[in-house]
C-alpha cells in the first residue's frame, strides 16, 4: 500500500518536472496567426456550472497564446438563444467558430452556412453533422472502461453491481456500451440493480432510489454511476445506511465538490475518470487553429481521460480542482495535437 | 357607564367645493339620550355633514361644539377625541374581515399601544367582553367577523365604535344592507345606547327605522334644514319637506299615450310582496317614485335583464317577453339609462365619441370593421340633439361637467330606434339647467316609446312625467295622473309603514289601472 | 412645458429606439447591414407574437401568465406528433393549436365561470403545463432517432415544411417567423383598432360593468381573449419547434417575461396608455435591438438582463406617472 503511493507520488513530481519543460519550450514558439487580427467566437450552449467555466479558461488561455481575439456568446441552455447568437456571429464575420454544447438539430443548417461562408467551425461534444467540421470529444468509452478496470482490479471479477443509467443521454449511452461488453466478457460481474432520473435535483432523487435498491439487495458491492451527479446520490444513500465498508461507488467527472465527497473519511466513493474540462477547452481551440492553418484536425478528436482514485487524492492532498491541476499533470495537460508549431498556454 | 348628558350643538356649518355650494347654513342640536333622525334625499348633503362632523372635509364656516365649548374637528383623530364617532354605510370599512370579534372589537386599543406586544389571549378576551356589553353583543367572540351574518357585522362595527365610549354616535343608513330581523336586533342596539345617554344622528330613507326609533327628525334639501320636527313627530311632514313641495308646478301638458307596449301581469318585485299589474303606453313617460329600496329600481333593473321579477309575466307589444340579459334586452329595443353613471356608463378611457357609440357600434360596421366616417356622422347627429356642450368628440369624457355627461349617456340611446325607454335616476348630478334640457328632449322625443323614468325627487318626477307610479318596500301603492295629483296623497304613499292600508289612500278617480293589493 | 411633456409621453420610446440605433451602428459597423436587421427581427418574432397575444388579455384587463408555458406546451405536443407518432406537418400544427385553444378556454373557464382572478388562475394554468409537458416523455426532450421507454426508436422526424417555417428565407432575406409575425401584427392591430369587437374589448378592460350594461357579452369577449392568447402563444411554440428542430424541454423559459415586458412597454408607445397591438410589437422590437447591440458588443447576459429591466422601468414610468393628470 505504502509503496504504490510513493511510486505514484514519485510519477507525479516527475511529470511536475515534465510540464514545467513543456512550457519552457512554449515560450519560444511563434503563432503563425500573431499580429494578423484574426477573430473567434466561442457560442456554448451551456453557461452555467462548474463544467463550462474550466472550459472556457481553456479556451481563453489556448486562444490567447495563439493570438487569437476571443468574443464569447452565452446561449444560457436556450437551444433557439443559441441559433439566434450563431447566426449572428456568422454575419459578424469571425475567422473561426467554437461551438460548445447544443442539438444536431438546431444548429446543423447554420453550421453549414458557416462553412460555406468560408468561416472555419469546430465542435465540442455536438456533432454538427458536417464533414468540415471537426467534433472534439471526451473518449466516454475510455472514461466507462478505466472506471470499471478500476472496479475489476480493486472487486476482482465478480461481483454484484447497483447501475445508474437513464437512457437517451449520447455520453451516458456510450459509457452504457462498454459496460454491456464488460458484462459479457465477466459473466461473474452480475447487475442486480439498474435504476436513473434526471429529475432535479439529481442527487436527492438518486439518493431515494438508491436506498431502496439496497435495501432490497444488500449484497450489492459494486455501485457504478457513469456520472457524477449520480454518484453524488449514491453516496448519500450508502451513508445513510451504513453501507460504506461494504459499497464501492465508481463514476466517472470530476468536480470541487465530488474531491471533498471522495475524501470524506471512510468514503465509498473510491475512483472516477475524467477530462479535465480546461484542457478540452484548449484541445478545440488548437483543432481550430490547424483548420484556420491549412490543416486537418481529423473528423474526431478526443481527449483521453485521467483515473483518478481516492488513494491518490488523500496521497497528494487534493483539496480541489487546483489541486488536482497542480498536482496532477496528466489532468493538466494534453499532448493532443501539439505540433511544432503550436504554442501551447 | 353613568348617564351623560351631553349636548351637541352645530351651528352655521357650511362648506362649499368650487362654486357648489353644498351646505348652506346648518344648525342642529342634538342631546344625550335622543335620536335625531336625519333625512335627506340623495345629492341633499347629508354626506358631506357626516363626513364633516367625522373629520374627513372641514368646514368653510361655522362651529361644533360639545357642552358649550367649541371643538376644533380637522380630522377623523379629533373627531373621535371629541366624542364623536361615525359608523359609515359600508360596514366592511369598519371591521376587519379576517380578524376575530375579540380582535376586531379591542382593535384601537391593540393599535394604539395600550396593549403590549404580545397579547396574552384571555386578558384580550376579558376586555372585549366589557365591549361587547356595551350594545348586548351576544356572540362567541372567538368566531371570525367573516363568518358573520351582516347584521352581525355591523353590530361589531357598532360595538367597536362604542368601545371608545362616543357622546354622539352617527349612524350613516345603517339598515341599508340589513334584512328586516337583522335590522330589529340593531334597533335594540341603538335603543340600549340612547338608554345609556348617547347622542344619536340616525341618517336614513327607511320611514319604519323612523318610525322606531326617532325622537326628533330634521330634514335636509338642499343643503339647508328644512324642517325640524318634535314629538308628536309628523312623518309625511317631515318625507314632504325633504322631498319639496311641487304642488302646481307641472309645466307641461299631459299625455294619455297611444297604444299598450309594456303589461305587467300579477308581477311580484321580491318573495312576499303584492303582485300588481300594470299597461304601459307609447308616448307617455311614467316616473316610478318612492324612498329608498322601495322597489323602483328593481322595476326597471329587471325589465333591462339586470335581475328577475320574484314572479309574474311582462308583455311586450303583445307577446310575452323577459330579457336573460342587458345584452338581449337591447337587441329588443329596450334601452337604459343607468344610475350612478361613473360605476354604471362611463367607459372612462374612451373618448366622447366611443362613449356615444359603444351599444350600437354593430350598425356603423361592416365585417365588424367600424366605419369611422359614419361612426363620427351619427355621434355628432345625436350629441347635438341632447345638446352636449363639448369642443372636441375625441376628447375624454372627464372633459365635461357632470351634466353634459348624462347628456351623452343619454344620447348613447337616441342612436337606433327605441321600444321601451328606462332611465334610473337620471338627474343625479345632474345641474339645473342640463336637467331641464334633458327633461325637455325626453319629452319632445317620447312619442313612439314607452319612458320609464325612476326619480326618488318629486320634484323630478313632477318635472318630466305624464304618470306617477309610486311604490314602497315592493308594493305598486299609488299610480297618478300629473294632472289630476293630489299631492298629500302622493306623500302619503311614499312615506307610509309598509303594512298600511293604501286601498283608502289612493286617488282613485285618476287610476288607469286597477292597484290589486 | 406642457407641450414637452406631452412629447416627452408620445415620442419617448421611439426616440429611445433611434438612439440606440445609431448608437449601435456608429459602435459595430455591421448592425445595420440587412442581414443583422433581419436577425434581429427573427430574434423578436416569437416574444413579439406572445406578447400580442398577452395584449388581447390586457385589453379585457386580464392578464395571461401561462403564454411562456402554453408555447413550450405547444412546441413539445408538435414535437412529440411528429417524432414519435410520425404524423406529418399538418396534424403537428393543428395539435399544437388545439393546445393553445383548449388552454385559452381553460383560462376562460377558471376567470370566468369560477372567478379566479387572473394572474393566479394563468399562474395556475402555468405551472400545470410546466409538468405536462414533460409527462409524455418523462421529462426528456423530444429529438429525431430518440430511445422511447420502451426501448425502440422513435419513428418520425421534423419535415422539411415544418422547419420551413422556422428557418426559411422568403427572397433569401426574409425569415418566415418574421412575416408570421408581421402578419399576426397587423391582424392584431386591425382587430382591436378597427374593429367594433376589439372596440368592444377595451370597453370591457376599461369599465366592465359599464360595458356590461351597454350590452356588451362581457362573458364572451374574455374568452375570446384567452383563447386568442393561448392560441398566439402556441403559434410561437411552434415556431420555437420549427427554429430548434427539437422539442427541448428548457427553450421558452424566458419567453413569459419577454413578452409580457414588450407588451407592458408598449402601453407606453405613442402615449396610447393602454395594451396595444402596434405597442406590443415595437416594444418586442426595441427588447431586440437592444440585446442584438449589446451581444455585439459583447456584453455579458447579467448586464443585459439589468438593462432590460432598466428599460421595462423606465417605459411603466413613463405610462403611469406622466400621463396621468394629476390633480
Amino acid at each position: 500500500m505504502m509503496k504504490s503511493t510513493l511510486k505514484k507520488l514519485g510519477l507525479a513530481v516527475a511529470s511536475i518536472a515534465l510540464m514545467a519543460t513543456t512550457g519552457a519550450q512554449a515560450e519560444e514558439v511563434k503563432s503563425p496567426f500573431e499580429g494578423k487580427g484574426m477573430k473567434i467566437a466561442h457560442v456554448r450552449y451551456l453557461s452555467q456550472g462548474d463544467f463550462p467555466e474550466l472550459y472556457l479558461s481553456g479556451v481563453r488561455a489556448q486562444a490567447e497564446a495563439l493570438g487569437l481575439e476571443l468574443d464569447v456568446y452565452d446561449a444560457r441552455q436556450d437551444a433557439a438563444i443559441q441559433r439566434s447568437q450563431l447566426e449572428q456571429a456568422i454575419m459578424k464575420g469571425y475567422d473561426g467558430i467554437i461551438l460548445q454544447h447544443g442539438f444536431t438539430d438546431s444548429l446543423k443548417d447554420l453550421a453549414d452556412m458557416a462553412v460555406q461562408n468560408g468561416i472555419k467551425v469546430v465542435a465540442f461534444d455536438v456533432n454538427a453533422d458536417n464533414p468540415e467540421i471537426p467534433q472534439i470529444n471526451q473518449d466516454d468509452h475510455l472514461i466507462a472502461r478505466m472506471s470499471l478496470e478500476q472496479a475489476i482490479k480493486d472487486n476482482g471479477n465478480a461481483w454484484k453491481a447497483a447501475y445508474v443509467y437513464v437512457p437517451g443521454i449520447p455520453p451516458l449511452d456510450r459509457r452504457d456500451e462498454v459496460f454491456t461488453e464488460l458484462k459479457e466478457k465477466f459473466p461473474g460481474i452480475e447487475e442486480v440493480a439498474r435504476f436513473g432520473t434526471l429529475n432535479n435535483p439529481i442527487p436527492n432523487q438518486i439518493a431515494d432510489q438508491a436506498a431502496a435498491v439496497f435495501r432490497a439487495n444488500p449484497d450489492i458491492t459494486v455501485a457504478f454511476s457513469p456520472y457524477d451527479e449520480f454518484a453524488k446520490g449514491i453516496k448519500i444513500a450508502v451513508d445513510e445506511a451504513g453501507l460504506s465498508s461494504s459499497v464501492k461507488i465508481y463514476s466517472a467527472d470530476i468536480s470541487n465538490s465530488d474531491i471533498q465527497a471522495m475524501r470524506e473519511p471512510g468514503s465509498a466513493w473510491v475512483a472516477t475518470t475524467a477530462t479535465n474540462p480546461a484542457i478540452m477547452g484548449q484541445v478545440s481551440v488548437r483543432a481550430l487553429a490547424y483548420l484556420m492553418n491549412g490543416e486537418n484536425p481529423g473528423s474526431q478528436v478526443t481527449v483521453p481521460p485521467v483515473l483518478i482514485t481516492q488513494e491518490m487524492l488523500n496521497a497528494l492532498d487534493i483539496k480541489n480542482m487546483n489541486d488536482l491541476v497542480a498536482k496532477v499533470a496528466s489532468f493538466s495537460t494534453s499532448d493532443t495535437l501539439t505540433p511544432d508549431w503550436m504554442p501551447l498556454p | 357607564m353613568g348617564i351623560q348628558s351631553d349636548s351637541i350643538e352645530i351651528s352655521g356649518i357650511k362648506k362649499s367645493f368650487g362654486t357648489n355650494t353644498v351646505l348652506h347654513d346648518i344648525s342642529l342640536t342634538v342631546s344625550g339620550g335622543e335620536v335625531l333622525a336625519l333625512m335627506g334625499a340623495n345629492g341633499a348633503g347629508k354626506s358631506t355633514l357626516v363626513k364633516i362632523l367625522s373629520g374627513v372635509y372641514q368646514a368653510d364656516g361655522g362651529s361644533i361644539s360639545v357642552n358649550g365649548q367649541t371643538s376644533i374637528i380637522d380630522t377623523p383623530q379629533q373627531a373621535r377625541e371629541s366624542g364623536i364617532v361615525t359608523v359609515h354605510q359600508i360596514i366592511n370599512d369598519g371591521v376587519v374581515q379576517d380578524l376575530t370579534i375579540a380582535e376586531n372589537l379591542i382593535l384601537d386599543q391593540l393599535c394604539d399601544g395600550r396593549f403590549p406586544a404580545f397579547v396574552n389571549k384571555g386578558k384580550l378576551h376579558e376586555r372585549a367582553a366589557e365591549v361587547a356589553k356595551t350594545i348586548g353583543l351576544d356572540l362567541p367572540l372567538d368566531t371570525k367577523v367573516a363568518e358573520l351574518s351582516q347584521a352581525d357585522k355591523q353590530l361589531v362595527a357598532i360595538a367597536r365604535a362604542l368601545s371608545v365610549k362616543p357622546r354622539l354616535l352617527i349612524l350613516d343608513e345603517p339598515t341599508s344592507s340589513l334584512s328586516e330581523r337583522e335590522a330589529l336586533r340593531l334597533f335594540d342596539a341603538v335603543e340600549q345606547m340612547r338608554d345609556q345617554g348617547v347622542a344619536i344622528i340616525y341618517i336614513s330613507h327607511r320611514m319604519s327605522d323612523i318610525r322606531r326609533l326617532a325622537d326628533r327628525i330634521a330634514a335636509l334639501r338642499e343643503g339647508r334644514i328644512v324642517g325640524l320636527f318634535e314629538k308628536p313627530l309628523d312623518y309625511d311632514g317631515a318625507v314632504h319637506s325633504m322631498l319639496g313641495h311641487a304642488v302646481g308646478e307641472v309645466m307641461h301638458d299631459y299625455q294619455s299615450g297611444e297604444a299598450s307596449r309594456v303589461v305587467f301581469r300579477q308581477v311580484q318585485l321580491a318573495e312576499g310582496s303584492k303582485p300588481f299589474d300594470l299597461d304601459l303606453k307609447t308616448g307617455q313617460i311614467v316616473a316610478l317614485t318612492g324612498l329608498l329600496s322601495s322597489g323602483c329600481a328593481s322595476v326597471v333593473e329587471s325589465l333591462f335583464g339586470m335581475h328577475e321579477f320574484a314572479s309574474g309575466t311582462v308583455m311586450l307589444d303583445g307577446a310575452e317577453w323577459r330579457a336573460a340579459s342587458p345584452n338581449q334586452a337591447i337587441k329588443d329595443g329596450v334601452y337604459m339609462v343607468q344610475e350612478d353613471r361613473g360605476n354604471n356608463a362611463i367607459i372612462p378611457d374612451f373618448s366622447i365619441e366611443n362613449n356615444t357609440s359603444l351599444p350600437f357600434l354593430k350598425s356603423f360596421s361592416w365585417l365588424s370593421f367600424i366605419n369611422r366616417d359614419r361612426e363620427k356622422a351619427r355621434v355628432k347627429e345625436v350629441i347635438d340633439l341632447t345638446k352636449v356642450k363639448y369642443t372636441d368628440p375625441t376628447a375624454e369624457m372627464s372633459t365635461l361637467s357632470g351634466g353634459n355627461q348624462q347628456k351623452v349617456m343619454v344620447a348613447r340611446w337616441m342612436l337606433e330606434e327605441c321600444r321601451v325607454l328606462l332611465l334610473n335616476e337620471p338627474f343625479q348630478g345632474v345641474d339645473i339647467s342640463s336637467r331641464r334640457q334633458i327633461g325637455k328632449l325626453l319629452r319632445e322625443t317620447a312619442k313612439d316609446r314607452v319612458t320609464i323614468a325612476v326619480c326618488t325627487d318629486v320634484e323630478e318626477a313632477l318635472e318630466i312625467a305624464d304618470r306617477i307610479i309610486v311604490f314602497n318596500h315592493n308594493n305598486l301603492v299609488g299610480d297618478h295622473r300629473i294632472d289630476q295629483i293630489d299631492m298629500p296623497t302622493l306623500i302619503k304613499q311614499i312615506a307610509a309603514a309598509p303594512d298600511a292600508d293604501f286601498t283608502a289612500l289612493s286617488s282613485s278617480k285618476t287610476q288607469e289601472t286597477d292597484i290589486h293589493a | 412645458m406642457t407641450n414637452f411633456r406631452d412629447h416627452a409621453i408620445k415620442y419617448g420610446l421611439l426616440v429611445l429606439l433611434a438612439t440606440m440605433i445609431v448608437f449601435f451602428s456608429i459602435a459595430q459597423p455591421a448592425f445595420l447591414s440587412m442581414i443583422n436587421v433581419f436577425i434581429i427581427l427573427q430574434s423578436v418574432s416569437i416574444v413579439a407574437i406572445l406578447a400580442l397575444g398577452v395584449t388581447a388579455t390586457l385589453a379585457v384587463n386580464g392578464f395571461d401568465l401561462s403564454i411562456g408555458s402554453t408555447a413550450a406546451f405547444s412546441m413539445m405536443m408538435a414535437s412529440y406528433v411528429m417524432i414519435v407518432f410520425d404524423g406529418g406537418t399538418t396534424a403537428a400544427i393543428l395539435t399544437a393549436l388545439g393546445v393553445g385553444v383548449l388552454v385559452g378556454l381553460v383560462n376562460g373557464f377558471m376567470t370566468v365561470q369560477m372567478r379566479v382572478p387572473d394572474l393566479l388562475a394563468t399562474l395556475g394554468m402555468m405551472f400545470l403545463l410546466l409538468g405536462l409537458q414533460l409527462i409524455p416523455t418523462q421529462g426528456r426532450s423530444i429529438a429525431a432517432g430518440m430511445s422511447l421507454s420502451g426501448g425502440e426508436t422513435a419513428p418520425g422526424k421534423f419535415t422539411e415544411a415544418f422547419l420551413f417555417l422556422g428557418r426559411a428565407r422568403l427572397f433569401d432575406i426574409i425569415p418566415v417567423p418574421v412575416v408570421i409575425m408581421l402578419v399576426l401584427a397587423v391582424i392584431t392591430y386591425l382587430f382591436l383598432e378597427r374593429t367594433r369587437h376589439g372596440r368592444v374589448m377595451y370597453a370591457i378592460g376599461s369599465n366592465e360593468r359599464a360595458a356590461h350594461l351597454a350590452g356588451a357579452r362581457v362573458k364572451f369577449y374574455r374568452y375570446v381573449a384567452y383563447v386568442m392568447s393561448g392560441v398566439y402563444a402556441s403559434i410561437g411554440g411552434i415556431l420555437l419547434a420549427a427554429r430548434i428542430g427539437r422539442g427541448d424541454v428548457s427553450s421558452g423559459n424566458s419567453l413569459l417575461m419577454d413578452g409580457v415586458a414588450a407588451a407592458l412597454i408598449g402601453f407606453a408607445v405613442l402615449g396610447a396608455a393602454r395594451p396595444n397591438a402596434q405597442g406590443s410589437a415595437i416594444g418586442a422590437l426595441l427588447v431586440g435591438v437592444l440585446l442584438n447591440g449589446l451581444t455585439m458588443m459583447n456584453t455579458p447576459y447579467y448586464t443585459q438582463d439589468f438593462i432590460k429591466g432598466l428599460v421595462l422601468v423606465a417605459a411603466l414610468m413613463f405610462t403611469f406617472g406622466l400621463s396621468k393628470k394629476r390633480g
